[in-house]
């Protein structure tokens, strides 16, 4: 996302989590988490589920110090989400 | 401010520890403290506008205005979008070391991108470079 950029352009590194895949890889994100199948709202996963939150937040953090090829979307699973959600599609011009 | 195609990719190489690192959320779900004016969600333009949150911010302290998701999974735990409690555990833990000074929450819609490009992504940088000693920051949304 644009934020995400100027982030990064002021020399602070940044990592997205997003559900969107397919719309984040569209702006090349610098680094982004996936965690598949999770529904939009649902960055961090379900409510009142720490232990999914806690994993996806350090999966999302240890992005930073991993060799990901910036613009690239990591996508991870995550059974214990228990649901599985379509991402939204790229709207075809 | 320098223009960058949007093919290019900036890139700011993350050097250091995690454990030694101060880290800030930026949100694009609408995240803002329930004494805050909440985002305009009449203007079918959408809000062009941001919160700050301190780092003392609670998760009860919290909602969300956005009408373009259905956040009732963040109504019921704010940490599904604005994970602050688990920020918190990861600073317990000594993963991280700090929790930043400042945080952002914005409703990440609007018709004017145009704004949103030249303006409010400027000034949420602006505001978490100069305030918040983050060296890291996590964001959600989308």
């Amino acid at each position: 996302m644009a934020v995400q950029r100027e982030i990064e352009m002021r020399g602070i590194p940044t990592v997205l989590i997003t559900v969107s895949p397919d719309v984040s890889a569209q702006m090349r994100p610098p680094r982004a988490l996936h965690p598949k199948g999770f529904k939009i709202g649902n960055s961090l996963g379900k409510p009142e589920m720490p232990d999914l939150q806690l994993k996806v937040l350090r999966d999302a953090l240890s992005l930073l110090t991993e060799n990901t090829r910036p613009g690239r979307v990591e996508t991870r699973e995550y059974a214990e989400y228990g649901e599985f959600h379509e991402s939204p599609g790229v709207r075809k011009i | 401010m320098t223009a960058v195609s949007r093919k290019c990719v900036p890139f700011t190489p993350f050097d250091g520890d995690l454990s030694k690192a101060t880290v800030s959320i930026v949100t694009a779900a609408g995240v803002h403290q329930k004494n805050q004016q909440p985002f305009n969600i009449a203007d079918d333009l959408g809000d062009l506008s941001y919160r700050e949150m301190t780092q003392e911010v609670e998760a009860a302290d919290l909602m969300v205005t956005h009408h373009h998701y259905d956040h009732a999974d963040a109504d019921r735990d704010i940490n599904v979008v604005f994970p602050i409690d688990i920020l918190r555990r990861l600073k317990e833990e000594g993963f991280i070391r700090d929790i930043a000074r400042k945080h952002i929450g914005f409703m990440g819609y609007t018709m004017r991108l145009k704004d949103f490009y030249d303006e409010t992504a400027p000034s949420i940088a602006n505001e978490i470079d100069r305030g918040s000693r983050a060296d890291a920051v996590v964001l959600t949304g989308g």
